[in-house]
C-alpha cells in the first residue's frame, strides 16, 4: 500500500517538475525576447548616428581654431608628403649603394655628382610642396567671426540630433513594444493555464504527502543510514550513518584511502552500495530513496557532483560546457534537435542567456569562448563549479575543490562557494584535504578514517576531538 | 576630437563576410559544385567517367558523414560499415527487382532494416568498447556478406544482383535524373549531421567521448547516446547502399568488404573526424585521388594496386603530423602564407630603400 503511494507521489511530482521547467523556461524567454529586442533597437539607432556624423562633421569644421585646423587637416597631408619623398631618398640611397660598389674611382665621383644634385632638387621638390599645403590654411581655416557663428550652428545641429535621436529611440521602441506586448500576452496565458495546472497538482501531491510517514525529519536533506560499500574483500566504508542539514556547508574529512570518495560515488550512485540506505529530500519534500536509481537519474533530483581531476569536456568551449550540464533540463528531443525547431532554437536562447549570467556571477565570462585546453587550473576548477549551477540543483557534492590550488585561488574560492551557498540557495557537501579550508567553510563536519565514522561536529569540536587527532598524526 | 575622418569601406569584403559566416554557406557551395559537375558533364566538358567517379563519391560521403558521429562524437570504432552499405543495395535491389513495389516502400523498408541492426550493434557497443567493437563490428559485417553469397533465393548469390531501369514517382528516370537524388540526399545530410553538431544531442555525444563518468553525472545517459549514433550510422550507410544501388544498379557481394570499411574509417580519419568538411576532403582523397588523379599516370595504370602505397603512407604521415586531420592543415596553411607574405614584403622593402 505505502509502497504505491510513494510512487504515485513521485510520478505526480515529475509531472509538477516538468511543468515548472516549462514555466521557468518561458519566463526567462520573456526576457530573452525583452533583451533581443533591447539590442535591436541600439543596432538601428547606431545605423542612423552612423549616417548622421557625416553631416556633423561638416559643421564641426567650421569650427575648428586655426591650430586645430592645422593639426587635423594640414599636418597628415604634409606628413604624407614627406613620406613618400623621405621613401624617394632613401631609395635613390640605395641605389647608389649598390652602383659604388661596382663602380671604379673616376666612376664614384661622377655618380656621388648626381646624386647629390638629384637629392637637392628633391628637397626643393618637397618643400614647394609643403608651402602649397601651408597655403591651404589661410584659404579654408574659418575666420574668427566666422567660428563664432560657425559653434552655434555646430550646438544647434547637435541638439537637433540629440532630440532626434532621442524621438527615434522612442518610435522604434514603440514598434517593437507592440509586437512584444502581443507575444508577452501570448506566453503569460499559458503560464497562467500551466500555473493552475501546478496548483491542482500540488493539492493532491500534499494531501499524498501527508498520508505517508516521514523518514526523513524536516531539515534534512541527505541521509546516509548504515553504509557499506565492499570491493570483493576490501572493505572501503562500513556502516556509516550521518544527516546533512537543509542550507548548510557539510565537510568530510579524513586521511588518505579514508574512502571520502567511494562515499560521494555511492551518493551519485556510480557505484551500487553493498548494503545500508542513502534517503534523499528533493525540493518537493518528497522522500527519495536514492539506490534506486541508475546514475544519470540523480542530477534530475537537483544533486549534481564535481570531481576530484577536472572532468571537464576539452573539445567544447567553456559556454558549451555549461550547456552540457544544462542537459538535464532540455525539455526537446532528438527531432527537435535534428531540425532544430524553433522551439529548440528558443530553448537553447535561454539556456545560453543563464549560462552567461552564471559565468558573469563566477567572473569567468572572459573565457566564455576558450577552450578548456590550455587554461590554469583554478579556472578550469571554477567552471567545473559553474556547470553544477547549471541544473538548478539543490545538493552540491564538490570533490576535493581546493586540490591544485595555490592559497590566492583557494581564498577565491572559498569566497565563491559562499556566494553560490547564499546566492543560489543550495546545499553543499564537500571532501577537502585543506583543512584551513574546511575549517573556514563548514558548519558541520564529519571525520571518517578507514570507512569508520570518528566523529561529527562543528570545526572547533572537530579540532579538540582526541579521536580524529590519533587518525591525522598517528597514535601515541 | 575630430574622428579620422579617411574610412576605408570596401562593400563586396563586407557583403561576402557576411555570407561565407553563415553556417550553411559551405553546403550551398558544395550544393552549387555537385551541380556544375553534372552541368559540365551534360555539356561535355567533364568526361562521363569522371561524373560517375564524383557520383560514387557524394555516396561514400553520405556514408562518412555517419560514421564521423560514431567515430570523431561518440568516439566508437566501427569496421562493419560495407556490409550495412551492402544491406542497402541489397534492400533496393529485392525491392524493386523482385517484388516490384515501389522505391518509396524500398526507402522505409531499408530504414526499419537499418535501425533494427544499428540497435542490434549499439547494444553490443555497451559492453565492450574500442578494438574489441571493431572486430565484432567487421564479424557483422562479413556475416552480412557471406549471407549475400549464398542466399541466392534473394541475393541471386555471387553473381550479383542487376536491376533494369526503375520507376521514380511513375516515371522511368535516367543515370543523369538518378545523379541528382544523390545530390539531394548529400545536401539533406549535410544538413542532418550539422544540426546535430550544433545541439545538445551532439555535445552529448562528445561528452560520451571526453569523460563518461562526467556526461553521467550531467545527466546524459550513455546507452541512449550510443545507441542513437549507432542508429543514424546504420541508416546513413544504408541510405548510402540504397542510393549506390540507384545509380549503378548493380550489386555484387564482393564489393561489400573488409578494405571497403577501411577506406571509409581511412577517408574520416584522414579528413578529420569532426568536421563534415574534413570528412568530404578525406573522401575526395581516398576514392577520388585513385581513380581521378592516379588512372591518368602511366606508372600506376600499369600498376594498379600502386596508388594503395600512396593511401597507406598519407595516412601514416597524417596521423602521425596531423592527428585533427588535414582540414586543420587548411588553417596552419593560411597562417603560414600569411607569414611568407609579410618576410617577402619586407625583403623586398629592405631592397629598395636599405635597413631601417
Amino acid at each position: 500500500m505505502d509502497k504505491t503511494n510513494t510512487k504515485k507521489t513521485l510520478r505526480i511530482a515529475s509531472k509538477m517538475d516538468k511543468i515548472e521547467k516549462k514555466i521557468a523556461y518561458l519566463t526567462s524567454y520573456i526576457d530573452v525576447l525583452k533583451h533581443q529586442d533591447e539590442v535591436k533597437v541600439e543596432k538601428k539607432i547606431n545605423a542612423w548616428l552612423d549616417d548622421q556624423k557625416e553631416n556633423l562633421l561638416a559643421y564641426e569644421v567650421r569650427t575648428l581654431s586655426k591650430e586645430d585646423y592645422h593639426q587635423n587637416f594640414i599636418q597628415p597631408k604634409q606628413d604624407e608628403v614627406s613620406k613618400t619623398y623621405d621613401l624617394k631618398e632613401r631609395a635613390l640611397r640605395q641605389s647608389l649603394k649598390r652602383k659604388l660598389d661596382k663602380a671604379d674611382a673616376t666612376q664614384k665621383e661622377v655618380l656621388q655628382k648626381t646624386f647629390d644634385e638629384n637629392i637637392a632638387t628633391l628637397h626643393a621638390e618637397l618643400n614647394e610642396k609643403l608651402s602649397e599645403i601651408e597655403k591651404e590654411l589661410s584659404v579654408h581655416a574659418p575666420s574668427e567671426s566666422a567660428r563664432k557663428e560657425a559653434l552655434k550652428q555646430y550646438s544647434d545641429e547637435k541638439k537637433k540630433v540629440s532630440q532626434e535621436q532621442q524621438l527615434l529611440k522612442e518610435s522604434f521602441e514603440k514598434e517593437y513594444a507592440l509586437s512584444f506586448e502581443n507575444q508577452k500576452a501570448r506566453i503569460q496565458k499559458q503560464i497562467d493555464a500551466l500555473k493552475l495546472k501546478l496548483d491542482v497538482l500540488s493539492k493532491t501531491h500534499k494531501s499524498l504527502l501527508e498520508q505517508q510517514e516521514n523518514v526523513l525529519p524536516d531539515d534534512v536533506i541527505l541521509r546516509l543510514d548504515g553504509l557499506m560499500m565492499q570491493f570483493g574483500g576490501l572493505v572501503a566504508v562500513s556502516n556509516l550513518s550521518f544527516d546533512v542539514k537543509q542550507g548548510e556547508i557539510f565537510g568530510l574529512i579524513g586521511p588518505n584511502g579514508a574512502g571520502k570518495t567511494t562515499v560521494f560515488n555511492c551518493i551519485t550512485q556510480f557505484y551500487k552500495p553493498t548494503d545500508g540506505h542513502i534517503y534523499y529530500r528533493d525540493k518537493r519534500l518528497n522522500t527519495i530513496h536514492l539506490n534506486d536509481y541508475i546514475v544519470h537519474d540523480v542530477i534530475k533530483q537537483g544533486i549534481v557532483r564535481t570531481f576530484q581531476n577536472v572532468e571537464l569536456i576539452w573539445e567544447l568551449s567553456i559556454l558549451d560546457n555549461l550547456l552540457v550540464g544544462a542537459h538535464s533540463t532540455y525539455q526537446t528531443g532528438f527531432f527537435h534537435h535534428l531540425f532544430h525547431t524553433r522551439r529548440f532554437l528558443r530553448e537553447e536562447s535561454v539556456l545560453k542567456a543563464k549560462a552567461i549570467k552564471v559565468l558573469t556571477d563566477l567572473n569567468l565570462l572572459q573565457y566564455k569562448d576558450f577552450y578548456p585546453l590550455g587554461l590554469p587550473y583554478g579556472i578550469l576548477k571554477q567552471v567545473e563549479l559553474a556547470r553544477t549551477l547549471m541544473s538548478e540543483p539543490q545538493l552540491i557534492i564538490l570533490d576535493e575543490p581546493a586540490a591544485g590550488l595555490n592559497d590566492l585561488e583557494t581564498d577565491r574560492l572559498i569566497e565563491t562557494i559562499r556566494k553560490i551557498q547564499y546566492d543560489y540557495k543550495v546545499t553543499i557537501f564537500l571532501v577537502e584535504h585543506d583543512m584551513g579550508l574546511v575549517m573556514e567553510l563548514c558548519d558541520t563536519i564529519c571525520a571518517i578514517s578507514f570507512g569508520k565514522k570518528l566523529a561529527i561536529g562543528t570545526p572547533k569540536e572537530i579540532q579538540s576531538n582526541k579521536v580524529v587527532q590519533e587518525a591525522y598524526l598517528g597514535g601515541e | 576630437m575630430l574622428e579620422n575622418r579617411t574610412k576605408t569601406t570596401f562593400a563586396p569584403a563586407l557583403w561576402w563576410k557576411k555570407v561565407s559566416k553563415h553556417p550553411f554557406f559551405g553546403v550551398f557551395l558544395s550544393l552549387f559544385v555537385m551541380i556544375m559537375i553534372r552541368l559540365l558533364g551534360d555539356i561535355g566538358i567533364v568526361p562521363p567517367s569522371v561524373v560517375d567517379v564524383f557520383a560514387i563519391m557524394w555516396i561514400y560521403i553520405i556514408i562518412g558523414l555517419g560514421f564521423t558521429l560514431l567515430l570523431g562524437y561518440t568516439g566508437l570504432a566501427s569496421l562493419g560499415t560495407a556490409g550495412l552499405i551492402g544491406v542497402g543495395s541489397y534492400v533496393v535491389a529485392y525491392a524493386l527487382g523482385t517484388l516490384g513495389v515501389s522505391l518509396f516502400i524500398a526507402f522505409i523498408l531499408g530504414i526499419v532494416i537499418a535501425i533494427v541492426l544499428g540497435t542490434i550493434v549499439g547494444f553490443i557497443s555497451l559492453r565492450i568498447e574500442g578494438m574489441y567493437l571493431a572486430i565484432i563490428t567487421l564479424g557483422l559485417s562479413e556475416i552480412l556478406v557471406e549471407v549475400f553469397k549464398f542466399w541466392t533465393k534473394v541475393t541471386k548469390g555471387l553473381v550479383g544482383f542487376q536491376i533494369e531501369r526503375f520507376p521514380i514517382l511513375g516515371t522511368i528516370v535516367r543515370e543523369e535524373q538518378v545523379y541528382y537524388l544523390l545530390v539531394i540526399g548529400l545536401i539533406l545530410t549535410m544538413f542532418a549531421v550539422l544540426n546535430i553538431i550544433n545541439s545538445p544531442t551532439g555535445r552529448a555525444m562528445l561528452s560520451i567521448k571526453n569523460s563518461t563518468s562526467a556526461a553521467q553525472a550531467m545527466g546524459i545517459s550513455i546507452l541512449k547516446y550510443r545507441l542513437l549514433s549507432f542508429i543514424i550510422s546504420t541508416v546513413l550507410a544504408v541510405i548510402g547502399g540504397m542510393l549506390y544501388m540507384a545509380y549503378t544498379r548493380s550489386t555484387i557481394p564482393n564489393l561489400w568488404n573488409i578494405a571497403l570499411s577501411l577506406n571509409i574509417l581511412a577517408a574520416v580519419v584522414i579528413g578529420g573526424a569532426k568536421s563534415i568538411w574534413g570528412v568530404s576532403l578525406g573522401t575526395i582523397f581516398i576514392f577520388g585521388l585513385n581513380q581521378l588523379v592516379f588512372a591518368r599516370i602511366p606508372f600506376f595504370a600499369t600498376y594498379g594496386n600502386a596508388s594503395l602505397f600512396i593511401n597507406g603512407a598519407l595516412i601514416i604521415l597524417v596521423v602521425m603530423f596531423y592527428p585533427g586531420g588535414i582540414i586543420r592543415m587548411f588553417s596552419d596553411l593560411s597562417r603560414l602564407s600569411k607569414k611568407w607574405y609579410q618576410s617577402i614584403k619586407t625583403r623586398i622593402k629592405e631592397y629598395r630603400y636599405g635597413q631601417d
